[in-house]
């Protein structure tokens, strides 16, 4: 116990000391950053650098609906009387730099539905959706106006229906509390990608550090004073430990930075609703029959004690397959290149474990989910999205059962590929050879 | 009692025997030597002694008793490929390996200073492995290998990338720690490196041993009664055909070989009568011959 101990403090420390890991630990965070807050940044600075963009826009209609498209930041749109004879590019040069573009909704743009932007500029998407927008009521409105129905936009309004699908569970003693699937599997889905990422990133890792140690041939005499077994598992709790630092800082880092981020330039650092007018009304419409409070009751909802701990040991029994597997395979050969051959067997069953899991969020309850979270190999990806939906309990513990069942088998399988494997140098090893290691 | 006893030691690898039967007692405080051919199998018993693998059948004794684990700190070993952490500091690097093999932390740092001092490596203290010389790096490891003052060393092929100067320095360490007490083995097929050295030594071909005993012993077994002579004068030394045979002469000096039955003490008392003897010295063959001719004769 001692010694794995002692072996555990050496790899951990050998990869924390690293100027590799440092930079890449500091700079991760700061990487994660950027990318989300670009999109707001640029926002900021468009929205301060001066003067708005002027569009002429030229309604043939003679139905003012000019007047429809209403000034944004960054565009002012000013309405001209139609000419049809004229074209688009005479306005445009008459107006000598003035205008950036010229707009033209065609006499029959009710049939048609079509209008147009003529520009030297490339037209933004925020920009078309918002013209779309704005025209899309006015038209919609003078349509149904068309019919001369009496009250006719009153009935179309309240003829809409828009149903937004409330789930409530009962709880063990049938009392009722709502539940929140679209959280829960965000949640989900989250550490669902956390547990392949660390998997792939750190078993790697254990397998680049086992194929060091047998170059440059300190293992001979590190396994004159320990078991194999011992060095092999003092690696993968080593490395193991290394990357719960590197996530902690990194989720400590993103999220002091993203706050300093959104204080700085004063707005939402998510990209997708400010890049996106749409979304943006989607958000306020749902907001209207949600409230917020709503929201905040589903996200207290989520059972984080029941969630979080199922993570730990699906994390733990994934983390514990997947990097005794790295461990057994790199002990096998000289070199990181001569590996894939082993490697790239498991990292597709991870990548498969993936997609399952993604698959997994369109049916959580379906076959595929259903075995797939029983699968060793792929539960510990696949379950982290079904927990939301309330698993049951036998698939839950089968599953765990299992999962831990093969991470021990595998230890002890990839401890005796290992004890061999590292002791042997300048042999081309075959799947033959390592089956007969097993034996 | 010896301190190491190997009994009947086999190991099989992919069907071809490394070991077969190998038997060999090591008494305390000896310098003992391995020998053997490339490939013979000396390494596969080194592993055995240190526990790294497991003897397919047979028991290695440590001291009368049946090995366990936790005689690996009683040993010491120095394998022939050398290897360390590069990117660890010297200090970290010795007494980390000095903690695998039980020492105290305290007790590590306190013997790798001396060690240090004694090999002119205190300014190297904290510096990265890689940026010391081979031969420097050499001498790193020999104090990783004994900083523990194991009772067992196990030494494989220990001269091997040393310069002259440090291999001397290197066996006189080795000397004063027999004189401590400590029990060495030497593994090695280069019979000049230990000649000097070992006490006793074993001999494996392929996977068997062949040869064993106190290096003294073995040398008067397999001498050829070869002597070299030499006179005053510029008269060569004739053949005698009763007592002995030239092998070849040089100026007033010569080889000679005695025949079967003949006294020294007579072969001496005739050239003293027909020449003046200024010397006569016995020619014992070199481990080296012995170790060639050994193997010829087997594979023959």
């Amino acid at each position: 116990m001692n010694r794995l101990w002692l072996i555990v403090q050496r790899e951990y420390f050998s990869i924390v000391g690293k100027k590799s890991f440092i930079i890449m630990t500091i700079l991760m965070p700061f990487i994660i950053v950027l990318i989300g807050a670009i999109p707001a940044a640029i926002a900021y600075f468009n929205d301060n650098s001066g003067e708005a963009e002027t569009y002429s826009v030229i309604d043939e209609t003679g139905m003012n609906y000019a007047a429809a498209i209403t000034d944004i930041e960054g565009y002012h749109f000013a309405p001209l009387s139609g000419d049809s004879t004229a074209k688009p590019r005479e306005f445009y040069d008459k107006a000598g730099g003035a205008i950036s573009g010229v707009i033209i909704i065609p006499k029959n743009v009710i049939q048609d539905k079509k209008i147009t932007i003529y520009s030297e500029n490339t037209i933004s998407p925020g920009l078309k959706s918002h013209i779309n927008t704005c025209i899309n009521d006015t038209l919609t409105a003078a349509k149904i106006a068309s019919f001369g129905v009496p009250d006719l936009d009153k009935m179309m309004q309240e003829a809409q229906v828009d149903v937004s699908v409330n789930s409530v569970r009962w709880d063990d003693n049938g009392n009722e509390e709502k539940s929140s699937t679209e959280v829960a599997t965000i949640l989900g889905m989250m550490l669902s990608l956390l547990t392949y990422m660390f998997v792939l990133m750190y078993g790697a890792m254990i397998m680049n550090s086992v194929i060091e140690e047998k170059t440059n041939r300190i293992v001979e005499v590190v396994v004159s004073s320990c078991k194999p077994f011992q060095l092999m598992m003092g690696k993968i709790i080593g490395v193991g430990l290394v990357g719960l630092t590197q996530f902690l800082i990194w989720v400590v880092l993103v999220i002091a930075l993203g706050t300093l981020f959104s204080l700085i330039f004063g707005i939402s650092t998510s990209p997708q609703v400010i890049g996106d007018p749409q979304a943006m009304q989607a958000i306020t419409a749902q907001a209207q029959e949600d409230t917020m409070s709503s929201i905040m009751q589903s996200i207290l909802s989520v059972n984080y004690a029941y969630v979080l701990s199922c993570f730990v040991l699906y994390f733990i029994g994934g983390y514990l397959l997947y990097a005794s597997l790295f461990a057994g395979f790199g002990s096998a050969v000289d070199e990181a290149s001569e590996a894939s051959q082993f490697t790239t067997p498991v990292i597709m069953l991870m990548i498969i474990a993936l997609y399952a899991g993604i698959a997994c969020v369109e049916n959580p309850n379906g076959q595929m989910a259903v075995w797939c979270s029983i699968i060793p190999f792929t539960s510990p990806v696949v379950m982290m999205v079904r927990l939301p939906y309330d698993v049951p309990g036998w698939q839950l513990l089968l599953s765990i059962l299992l999962l831990f069942a093969t991470a021990t088998l595998l230890v002890w399988v990839s401890a005796r590929i290992y004890r061999t494997g590292i002791l042997l140098y300048g042999k081309k090893t075959s799947i033959r050879d390592i089956i007969r290691w097993i034996r | 009692m010896p301190f190491i006893q190997v009994k009947d030691v086999v190991k099989q690898y992919d069907g071809h025997k490394a070991l077969d039967c190998v038997s060999m007692d090591v008494p305390q405080g000896c310098i003992y030597g391995l020998l053997g051919p490339n490939g013979a199998g000396k390494s596969s018993l080194i592993r055995i002694i240190n526990m790294i693998s497991e003897p397919d059948s047979g028991e290695v004794l440590l001291d009368g008793q049946k090995m366990t684990t936790n005689d690996i700190t009683k040993i010491g070993y120095l394998p022939e490929e050398r290897g360390l952490y590069k990117k660890m500091k010297v200090c970290e690097e010795i007494v980390y390996l000095a903690r695998l093999k039980g020492m105290s932390k305290r007790d590590a740092y306190e013997e790798m200073d001396k060690w240090l001092a004694r090999f002119d490596l205190t300014e190297w203290r904290n510096r990265k492995v890689e940026t010391l010389s081979k031969g420097m790096q050499q001498k790193v490891q020999f104090i990783a290998t004994v900083i523990h003052r194991p009772q067992l060393l196990i030494f494989d092929e220990p001269f091997s990338g040393f310069d002259p100067v440090n291999a001397e320095q290197l066996k006189q360490e080795i000397l004063a720690l027999r004189d401590q007490g400590a029990t060495i083995l030497f593994s090695t097929h280069n019979m000049e490196s230990v000649e000097s050295v070992c006490e006793r030594i074993t001999l494996i071909n392929h996977a068997k041993v062949v040869l064993e005993g106190k290096v003294t012993e073995i040398k008067q077994s397999h001498k050829k009664h070869l002597y070299n002579v030499a006179v005053e004068g510029d008269r060569p030394i004739d053949a005698n055909d009763e007592l002995f045979a030239i092998n070849s002469t040089r100026g007033a000096s010569a080889q000679i070989r005695l025949k079967e039955g003949t006294s020294v003490h007579d072969t001496i008392a005739w050239l003293n009568t027909n020449y003046t003897l200024t010397a006569f010295n016995e020619i014992l063959p070199s481990m080296n011959e012995i170790f060639i001719e050994t193997v010829k004769k087997l594979n023959a």
